[in-house]
C-alpha cells in the first residue's frame, strides 16, 4: 500500500510539473505567434510605429527565457525592417541606427545558437545595408558578408531566404559590378522552387520571403520585357498576392512598376 | 476516505493553490487586473517614442507611443521590477509595488547610453583608423588620395604637421628629422619599410600594404609611454589577426605588377597571405619620358606574407615576413665629378607574435622580430656597403582593473648593429674616382632595454587621463632616460572635446654618428612635448581640429668646432599650430583641408648656431577631395603647397692645388630656401566586372601642372655657377588594372 501511494504521488507530481511547464510554453508560443503575425503586418507596409511596437513585443518575450536565439532573431528582423524604412526616406542615420542594432542582436542570436542558418542570412542582409552609410569600410563589409555567406553555405545552402538575399543584392548591383537582372533572375527562379518545396520546422520559425521573391522575379520580367514577359510578370504578381494579399511591396511597388510598362 | 484519496485530495488542493499563485503573482487574494501607465522621457525631458517596458520575468508590458505614453495591465501583484529599454539609452530597472485597488502611474526618465570608451580615448595629435567613430583615415581613403599612390606614408602627409621627404614615403613631422618617426607593426619596429630610400632624386615608396591593416594610429606628438626611442612621432600599425576571406588579387600597371592572395581555413583557425610585386618602369618612361639619365633604370622586387594560427579560445600566433630589393643608377653632376650614382639595397623583416588572454580582463602579447637592411652606394671614389640590423623582443600586458581603469605595462629589448666597409673620399668636396680616399671597415652596436607602465583612467564618462612612465637604458652610452608622460581628453559636449599632452621623449642618435663622437659617447637625444588642442567631431562626418604645440630639444648631436668631434650639446625648439578640417557628405564626397604652421630651429650637427632645422617648413597646406560620380566611378584631386625646404648655400670656394679641385665655402647653415613647392594630382577609379569578377581600373595624373619643383642645387667646378636639379616627379600618367578572383 505504501509503495502504491509513493508511485501515485510521483506520477501526480510529474503531471503537475509537466502541466506547469506546458503552460509556460503555451504562453511563449502564444506570445510568439501573436508577435510574429504582428511583425508580418508591420513588415507589409514597413510601418515604423508598428515595427517599433512589435520589436518591443519580442523584447518582452525575451523575459520568458525560451528560445532566446529565435526571439533575438525576430528583434533583429524588426530592426532590419526599421532600417528599410530609412531607405525609403533616404535617411542614412536611420539606416545606420537600426542596422547596427540589428547586427548586434543577430550576433547575440548566433552566439546562442550557431547552427541556425536563417540568422546568418539576416546577418548577411544587414551587412549589405552598410553600403548605404559606410561604403568606405568596403573591406570590413565584404569580409562580414563573406563570412556570413560561408556560414549559411555550410549550414543550409538550400535555404530559400539565403538564395533570395543574394539575388536581391545582385538585382540592385549594377552590371559593371557583376550584378543586374541577368545574374539575379535565375537566382530568384531557384528561390521560387526552394520556397515551394520548403516546409518550415514549425510555426515559430521564420517563413518570410516567398512573396518578396515572387515580387522581385516579377520585377526581373518587367525589366527584361521580352516577348511574353509582361504576361509572366502579371501571373507572378497574382501568385505573390495569393501568398500574402497585404504585401505593401507587391501592391505599392511591384504592381506600380508593372502598371508603368503596361501603359 | 482512504489514505490514497486523502493524499490525492491534498495534492490536488496544493496544485490548484500553487497554480493560482503562479498566475496571479505574490498575492493569491487579488484576482483583478491592475493597470500601470505613465510617460517615459529622455534627456532634457524629451518624450520617448518606442521605449519598451516589461515586468521582469513576464511578458506583461508595453511600448510608448509618440507622446511617450504607455499603459498595460498585469495580474502580477506585490513588489515587482519593471525593465525599461530604449535604443541609444541605458536600460533602467524600476521597482514598483503593485498593491491596492488604484491604477499605478509610473513616470520614468532614461539617460543616454554611456559613450564607448574607444570613442573618447583618442589622444592629442592622433589620427586613427579603425572601427570606431573617431576614424579620420580609412584604407579606402589611402588608396583614393590622388598623388599618394596607395602609399600609407604619403597619405599621412596630407594631414597637418607631416611632410614628405623628397616627395617620397619618408616623412618628417613638425620639423623633426625623418629618423625621429618610429613605425611599429604588431609590436615590432620597422626601420626600412621603403624601396629607394634616401636615393638621389628618386622618391621612396613604402612596402606596407594598406589593405592588410586593421588599425592605423599616427601620433604626431604627445604619444603614449608604450613607445620608446622616438623623438617626434609614432605610426602604430596593426595587421589583421586572421585574413578576411579567401581569394587572390592581381594588379598590372604601367610601372608595376603584383599578385597577392589570402586564405583562411573553414574553421578560421589558420590563415595565410602572400604578396609579390615587381617594378618595371620601361612602359611608364615610354609614355611619360625620362627626366634623368638612368643606368640602370629604377627596378625593385618585393615579396612577403603572413601565417596565422589560432589556439585555445583566445590564443593567436602570427608570423609576418617581408623582403624587398631595389637597384638604380642615376646620372648626377657635381663640382668635382659627373657620373652615375649607383645604389642598391635589400631589406628583410620578420616578426613572430603571440597573443593570449589569460582571463577576460587581461591580454598578454609577446613578440620577437628581426630586420636587416643592406645598402651599397657607388659614386666616383665613394664605394661603400652598409648593413643595419635590428632584433627586438617585446612583451605587453594589459589588465582591465575595472570599467574605469586599464593598466598597460611592458618591456622590450632591442639590439641594433651597424657595419660599414668600402672606400670613402678623404675630402667630401672631391669625389673623383682617383681622389684620395680611406678604407672603411668598422662596426658598432648598441642595446636598449625599455620598461613602461601607464594607466588609462576614465575619470568620468567624458574625461580620461593617461598617466605613464617609461625608462630606457642605452648600453652604448651607459645612459638611462626616464620619461614621464601624461595625456588627457575632455568631451565637454556631444561633439566638442579638448585634448592635451605632456611628455619627455628620448632617442638614441644614429649609430654612424658615434663614429665621429669622442670616445664614441653620445647621450640619447631628448625632447619635451607640450600639446593642447580642440576638436569638433560629428560622427566622423564633420571634423575640425586645431592644435598648438611646443617642443624643446636637448642633447642633440652637435659638432664641436674646437676638436671636430660630435658631442651632445645641441638643442632647439619647435612651435606650431596644426589645423584640420574634414567632411564626408552622403557617402559621395570626402575631403579635407590641412594647414600647419611650424617654426623649428636647432643647433644640431654642423649648425653650431641656432638655425632652421633641416626640415623646417613654416607653412604647409593640403586640400584633398574625392567624389563618387556614380557607384562605379570615383574621381579625386589633391593640391599641396609648402614653403620651400631650407638648404645651406655655397658662398664661395678655395682652390686646392694639391688635388686640383675647389673646396666650397658654405654660408650659414640652412640660411636659404628652395622656392615654394606646389603640386596638383588627379585620379579616377572605375569599378566593373571582368570575366564575371570584381575589377578596378585606375588612372592618375601626378603633378598635373608640371610644376618644376626643386630637388636641390649643383655647382660647376669652381662653384661660381649654380644649377637647379628639378625633381623627377614631373607630370606623369599612370594607369593600372586590378582583378579580384
Amino acid at each position: 500500500m505504501k509503495t502504491k501511494i509513493q508511485i501515485a504521488v510521483l506520477i501526480f507530481t510529474a503531471l503537475c510539473l509537466a502541466a506547469n511547464s506546458s503552460k509556460a510554453s503555451d504562453d511563449f508560443e502564444k506570445a510568439m505567434l501573436k508577435a510574429k503575425a504582428n511583425l508580418k503586418t508591420a513588415m507589409n507596409t514597413v510601418d515604423v510605429a508598428k515595427l517599433t511596437k512589435v520589436r518591443g513585443e519580442f523584447e518582452r518575450i525575451l523575459q520568458l527565457k525560451e528560445m532566446p536565439w529565435l526571439v533575438n532573431y525576430y528583434i533583429a528582423y524588426a530592426d532590419y525592417g526599421l532600417a528599410m524604412s530609412g531607405m525609403e526616406s533616404s535617411n542614412t542615420d536611420v539606416i545606420k541606427k537600426y542596422t547596427q542594432s540589428g547586427i548586434n542582436v543577430i550576433n547575440k542570436s548566433i552566439e546562442e545558437n550557431p547552427d541556425f542558418a536563417d540568422a546568418f542570412v539576416l546577418l548577411e542582409a544587414l551587412n549589405f545595408n552598410r553600403w548605404q552609410y559606410e561604403s568606405d569600410k568596403m573591406q570590413d563589409i565584404m569580409s562580414a558578408t563573406q563570412s556570413a555567406d560561408a556560414s549559411v553555405k555550410a549550414l543550409e545552402p538550400e535555404n530559400p531566404r539565403y538564395v533570395l538575399v543574394n539575388a536581391v543584392s545582385h538585382y540592385w548591383t549594377p552590371e559593371q559590378f557583376g550584378g543586374g537582372v541577368k545574374v539575379a533572375m535565375p537566382e530568384f527562379e531557384k528561390a521560387k522552387t526552394l520556397f515551394e518545396k520548403r516546409v518550415e520546422k514549425g510555426p515559430l520559425y521564420p517563413d518570410w520571403g516567398q512573396e518578396m521573391n515572387l515580387g522581385y522575379l516579377a520585377l526581373c520580367y518587367i525589366k527584361r520585357n521580352d516577348d511574353g514577359d509582361k504576361v509572366k510578370a502579371k501571373s507572378i504578381i497574382d501568385e505573390a498576392l495569393k501568398v500574402n494579399p497585404d504585401s505593401g511591396f507587391i501592391k505599392e511597388y511591384v504592381q506600380k512598376e508593372y502598371d508603368k510598362v503596361e501603359k | 476516505m482512504t489514505i490514497i484519496q486523502t493524499v490525492f485530495l491534498f495534492l490536488i488542493l496544493f496544485y490548484l493553490a500553487e497554480n493560482s499563485y503562479s498566475q496571479t503573482g505574490d498575492s493569491i487574494q487579488s484576482k483583478g487586473m491592475k493597470k500601470i501607465y505613465g510617460v517615459v522621457r529622455g534627456t532634457s525631458d524629451s518624450l520617448l517614442n518606442g521605449a519598451n517596458l516589461v515586468i521582469e520575468g513576464t511578458i506583461d508590458g508595453s511600448s510608448t507611443d509618440e507622446k511617450g505614453y504607455y499603459e498595460f495591465e498585469t495580474e502580477k501583484m506585490g513588489q515587482q521590477n519593471i525593465l525599461v529599454t530604449m535604443m541609444g539609452y541605458a536600460n533602467k530597472t524600476v521597482p514598483v509595488d503593485i498593491t491596492g485597488d488604484k491604477d499605478i502611474e509610473l513616470n520614468i526618465k532614461l539617460s543616454k547610453k554611456e559613450i564607448q570608451t574607444d570613442e573618447i580615448i583618442i589622444t592629442a595629435s592622433s589620427f586613427t583608423s579603425g572601427s570606431n567613430n573617431a576614424v579620420t583615415l580609412t584604407p579606402l581613403e589611402i588608396v583614393r588620395i590622388p598623388g599618394a599612390d596607395a602609399d600609407l606614408y604619403r597619405a599621412i602627409t596630407t594631414f597637418p604637421g607631416s611632410n614628405q621627404v623628397n616627395e617620397g614615403s619618408r616623412i618628417t613631422v613638425r620639423g623633426g628629422d625623418p629618423d625621429e618617426v618610429l613605425t611599429i607593426l604588431d609590436q615590432a619596429s620597422l626601420y626600412n619599410p621603403f624601396i629607394f630610400d634616401e636615393t638621389f632624386n628618386v622618391s621612396s615608396y613604402s612596402t606596407i600594404n594598406p589593405w592588410g591593416l586593421r588599425g592605423i594610429n599616427f601620433a604626431s606628438g604627445g604619444f603614449s609611454a608604450r613607445y620608446g626611442n622616438a623623438l617626434s612621432a609614432v605610426l602604430d600599425l596593426k595587421s589583421y589577426d586572421m585574413p578576411q576571406g579567401t581569394g587572390m588579387f592581381a594588379w598590372l600597371g604601367l610601372a608595376n605588377a603584383s599578385l597577392s592572395g589570402v586564405y583562411v581555413s573553414k574553421d578560421k583557425k589558420f590563415g595565410a597571405t602572400f604578396d609579390l610585386g615587381k617594378l618595371f618602369l620601361d612602359p611608364y618612361f615610354a609614355i611619360n619620358g625620362k627626366h634623368s639619365d638612368f643606368s640602370p633604370i629604377p627596378q625593385s622586387n618585393n615579396g612577403g606574407g603572413t601565417l596565422s594560427f589560432k589556439f585555445g579560445t583566445t590564443g593567436l600566433l602570427k608570423f609576418y615576413t617581408n623582403y624587398s630589393d631595389d637597384k638604380v643608377g642615376i646620372y648626377s653632376p657635381s663640382a668635382s665629378y659627373n657620373g652615375y650614382v649607383n645604389q642598391k639595397s635589400k631589406s628583410f623583416f620578420s616578426n613572430l607574435k603571440g597573443t593570449f588572454a589569460p582571463s577576460a580582463a587581461t591580454l598578454l602579447s609577446v613578440s620577437g622580430s628581426f630586420s636587416l637592411y643592406k645598402k651599397d652606394i657607388q659614386f666616383g671614389v665613394l664605394n661603400t656597403n652598409e648593413k643595419d640590423y635590428y632584433s627586438k623582443g617585446r612583451a605587453d600586458f594589459t589588465v582591465q582593473v575595472n570599467r574605469k581603469v586599464d593598466i598597460n605595462t611592458g618591456a622590450e629589448y632591442e639590439y641594433n648593429g651597424y657595419d660599414i666597409n668600402g672606400l670613402a673620399p678623404k675630402y667630401t668636396y672631391n669625389i673623383r674616382p682617383d681622389a684620395e680616399s680611406f678604407e672603411l671597415d668598422t662596426a658598432i652596436n648598441s642595446g636598449r632595454i625599455g620598461v613602461y607602465a601607464e594607466s588609462q583612467i576614465r575619470i568620468t564618462k567624458k574625461f580620461f587621463l593617461i598617466p605613464g612612465i617609461r625608462t630606457d637604458y642605452y648600453s652604448i652610452s651607459n645612459e638611462t632616460g626616464i620619461d614621464p608622460r601624461i595625456s588627457f581628453g575632455y568631451l565637454f559636449s556631444k561633439y566638442n572635446s579638448v585634448r592635451g599632452a605632456y611628455g619627455v621623449y628620448h632617442q638614441n642618435p644614429k649609430l654612424d654618428d658615434f663614429f665621429r663622437a669622442q670616445d664614441s659617447k653620445l647621450k640619447p637625444e631628448r625632447a619635451i612635448h607640450y600639446i593642447l588642442g580642440y576638436e569638433f567631431n560629428k560622427d566622423g562626418n564633420y571634423i575640425f581640429r586645431v592644435e598648438g604645440y611646443y617642443k624643446k630639444y636637448s642633447d642633440l648631436v652637435l659638432l664641436n668646432r674646437s676638436n671636430f668631434y660630435y658631442g651632445s650639446d645641441g638643442d632647439g625648439d619647435v612651435k606650431g599650430v596644426d589645423v584640420f578640417l574634414k567632411t564626408k557628405i552622403d557617402n559621395k564626397f570626402t575631403g579635407w583641408i590641412s594647414y600647419a604652421f611650424t617654426d623649428s630651429k636647432r643647433r644640431q650637427y654642423d649648425a653650431t648656431n641656432l638655425a632652421p632645422a633641416n626640415y623646417d617648413i613654416p607653412h604647409s597646406a593640403s586640400v584633398v577631395g574625392s567624389y563618387s560620380i556614380t557607384d562605379a566611378l570615383v574621381m579625386g584631386a589633391s593640391f599641396k603647397i609648402n614653403t620651400g625646404m631650407p638648404y645651406t648655400p655655397v658662398t664661395g670656394s678655395t682652390y686646392i692645388q694639391s688635388q686640383d679641385v675647389y673646396e666650397p665655402i658654405y654660408g650659414d647653415v640652412n640660411s636659404a630656401r628652395f622656392p615654394t613647392y606646389t603640386r596638383l594630382d588627379l585620379n579616377a577609379q572605375y569599378i566593373f566586372a571582368l570575366f564575371g569578377k570584381f575589377a578596378v581600373g585606375v588612372i592618375s595624373v601626378n603633378n598635373v601642372l608640371n610644376t618644376p619643383n626643386v630637388y636641390g642645387y649643383t655647382y660647376n667646378f669652381d662653384y661660381t655657377q649654380k644649377s637647379t636639379t628639378i625633381s623627377n616627379n614631373r607630370r606623369s600618367v599612370y594607369a593600372g588594372l586590378g582583378l579580384q578572383f
